[in-house]
């Protein structure tokens, strides 16, 4: 098969409505969007924490939190691995190989972009604003809110980096997910082994819904970072 | 009884003595122009009196009740309300600026979209009522500080260079504002170096000099 048959083919399968095809894009963003819903709550209020608030070993949390954002998906997916396998702390979880496992991995891997890009949008409020809601009547918590509430539009972005970020990895995935078709078999565990096998067509649909999906999360970032330029 | 009465207040930045003032009373309804060159600690007295910086000593009557530190100064806003030199406005529309502090006071939804809409007039931007407030000038940037202020009506309103970096037709307009915040009969207190507004009738002069506070 050329190349062009592959993408005709591809673009066959997306448009004819092929249930393997959109089966596996399901279980891609179903995945991913409850890595995020899990992730987003806790890694803001770190984030925010940190930024906000000074305590004995916030310098070293932010160096973790650091640290974490270099930390590559299959690292994530061989630590997750070894908790979640039947001899690990959570095996009796029975979690390994499901899409949980699959959720869990993702939230790791989002927690320290969204926290540190948190952390670094407070951090970026002008230092009046904290001030003036003190001196409208705010109480410092309400005030710590309004801060955040001014760095909103880096939270969004903060969670579109994330959401671009889960949706592209392959390693934890692959790893505690275990590529199983209908269950765990995601977009890009999907890409993998259908290219390993020569079936290009799959792969090339897939891949053009991975690329339509990060240029709709780019598109959105530049979008929200617009809307939060202050002249 | 006078609005606020501050005793021996002293404030250094290192080895530097900025305020060094043995008493300084602000009577309700009067006015007062706040001057001295630059660096004469004109922003960090007022900032010490909305409990936003420590003062090292000083003790604060408000109302008779005393109050120590700058923890229980802050706990006076916004009955004591400071107004950035260079104001600074929430990210949100004009109107919802103008409500943030009537939200934290608790004022009903209806009055507080009626009285938002007063201010609103009162300053000339209802306009601008649903506009981004980062798309305002520094006049209009200013004249929403203003309302902002005033709609809480605070009983001690603390200006900090309220007219600078404004072109002549901006300046105007928040100077004429200000006058009728005098009028009102709320107690102003405005640092300033503005020669339009140092020439106000009816305002008491103080100028900082060497740290301390000359009365006029």
């Amino acid at each position: 098969m050329t190349l062009a048959d592959a993408a005709r083919h591809a673009f066959e399968l997306l448009l004819g409505g092929d249930a393997t095809l959109w089966g596996i894009i399901w279980i891609s963003l179903r995945v991913s969007c409850l890595a995020m819903l899990v992730a987003t709550p806790f890694a803001v209020v770190l984030g925010f924490v940190l930024a906000t608030f000074t305590f004995p070993g916030r310098r070293a949390l932010i160096v973790v939190l650091q640290t974490m954002l270099a930390l590559p998906t299959v690292v994530v997916g061989l630590l997750l691995y070894l908790i979640l396998s039947r001899q690990g702390p959570l095996g009796e979880w029975h979690w390994l190989f499901t899409q949980e496992a699959m959720v869990l991995g993702q939230a790791v891997l989002a927690f320290p972009i969204l926290a540190a890009m948190t952390l670094s949008g407070v951090q970026g409020v002008d230092a009046r604003a904290a001030e003036t809601a003190r001196t409208l009547g705010a109480t410092p918590l309400r005030a710590a809110l309004t801060v955040l509430m001014e760095a909103r539009f880096a939270v969004m972005v903060a969670i579109a980096s994330g959401s671009g970020r889960v949706l592209s990895e392959i390693g934890c995935a692959m790893m505690v997910g275990g590529n199983i078709a209908g269950v765990t078999r995601n977009i890009t565990t999907a890409i993998a082994l259908e290219t390993s096998k020569g079936e290009f067509a799959q792969g090339i649909a897939l891949g053009t819904v991975l690329v339509a999906l990060a240029l709709a999360v780019n598109f959105a970032i530049a979008m929200l970072q617009g809307k939060g330029e202050v002249r | 009884m006078p609005l606020l009465a501050v005793k021996k207040l002293r404030k250094s930045y290192g080895e530097r003595l900025l305020l060094d003032i043995d008493a300084l009373t602000f009577a309700r309804g009067a006015s007062y122009l706040l001057t001295g060159d630059n660096g004469s600690g004109k922003t960090t007295l007022l900032r010490i009196l909305a409990g936003l910086e420590q003062a090292e000593t000083g003790t604060f009557l408000f109302n008779g009740v005393r109050y120590d530190s700058a923890a229980d100064l802050a706990r006076l806003a916004p009955t004591v309300l400071y107004v950035h030199q260079h104001c600074y406005l929430f990210h949100t529309s004009v109107a919802a600026n103008i409500e943030y502090g009537l939200k934290l006071s608790g004022v009903s939804c209806s009055e507080r979209k009626k009285l938002v809409q007063a201010e609103m007039d009162w300053a000339g931007v209802a306009h601008l009522a649903d506009v981004p407030t980062h798309r305002l000038s520094g006049g209009e940037k200013q004249r929403v500080a203003l309302a902002r202020a005033r709609v809480l009506k605070p009983q001690l309103l603390l200006l900090d260079e309220p007219t600078a970096n404004l072109d002549d037709e901006a300046r105007e307009q928040v100077v004429m504002l200000i006058q009728q915040m005098r009028e009102a009969r709320n107690c102003v207190v405005i640092a300033t170096h503005d020669r339009e507004m140092t020439a106000m009738e009816g305002a008491v002069h103080l100028r900082l000099e060497g740290a301390s506070l000359h009365v006029s």
